[in-house]
């Protein structure tokens, strides 16, 4: 659960590292880097933190 | 001094700074030590962290681009879109979209949006996705030579400003206001309004340049 947390962690940056970077110019380009690569890091990160959800209290149950 | 000058108002675009600046901190606290989330006040601010704040930071970036994406320098970024951008500063009357831009009859700095999007409901959200469409074209596809928009251009985007208005109300208008509401007849039919953007012949046009 912890390695899930931090891989989490670490996609969401870059995910929030894009999202800024995009603000600073005010193209087409910028703005599907947003949505595209942005959304893709967004995404992961946040659905790998609430499957780390799901699957540390199964582990927990478990043990 | 004045309420506003002493807390003047945050942009949307500092806003979002200031929560990406917050989510990584909050996030690398957990990336670092993710052992606190052993305690309840630890899961808090691991949820807080991974979940609440990058929904809201992508919530008001998400927010943001859709506001930019509204602007006149926005659209002419592709450079497929540039001649339609010099096409606004045509030195004659005639041109419609150059009329418009010149004398401000519409937002300069949103001139491309206010006449190409939807006055319907979810007019926006539609216009979004055919700009989505567009950059797919753009680099995926082959782009239309000329560009032609993807439905004939609906009236009810030129009387959402004009219906109502005093220059408007001209026997020939209100003659034909019925077909002009129903889209049988096009506000842009030859002989009305019918010279548009006209990038082909932009090498024979006078241009107009804005004294600074």
């Amino acid at each position: 659960m912890l390695n899930k947390l931090r891989t989490s962690g670490v996609l969401l940056i870059f995910g929030l590292v894009i999202e800024a970077l995009s603000l600073c110019w005010n193209t087409a380009l910028s703005f599907m880097s947003f949505v595209v690569i942005g959304g893709l890091f967004f995404a992961s990160g946040i659905l790998l933190f609430l499957y780390s959800l799901v699957s540390g209290g199964r582990e927990v149950r478990e043990n | 001094m004045s309420f506003n000058e002493r807390y003047p108002m945050i942009s949307p675009e500092t806003l979002v700074f200031v929560l990406v600046g917050a989510s990584i901190v909050l996030i690398l606290v957990v990336v670092i030590r993710p052992s606190i989330t052993a305690s309840r006040e630890g899961k808090i601010i691991a949820f807080l962290a991974l979940f609440i704040l990058p929904v809201v930071t992508a919530g008001v970036g998400a927010s943001e681009h859709m506001e930019r994406s509204e602007q006149t320098q926005f659209c002419l970024s592709c450079h497929i879109m540039e001649p339609y951008g010099k096409s606004l500063y045509v030195d004659d009357p005639a041109h419609i979209p150059a009329a418009h831009f010149q004398n401000h009859r519409i937002p300069a700095d949103q001139a491309c949006y206010t006449c190409h999007t939807d006055y319907a409901m979810f007019g926006t959200i539609q216009a979004k996705w055919e700009g989505l469409h567009h950059v797919y074209v753009y680099w995926f596809g082959t782009p239309m030579n000329p560009i032609r928009l993807y439905h004939p251009y609906n009236n009810r985007e030129c009387l959402h400003c004009h219906a109502g208005a005093r220059s408007f109300e001209s026997a020939t208008h209100m003659a034909m206001m019925d077909d002009l509401k129903s889209n049988k007849l096009s506000c842009t039919t030859s002989g009305c309004h019918d010279t548009i953007h006209n990038v082909e012949k932009l090498g024979e046009a006078k241009f107009w340049k804005p004294l600074e």
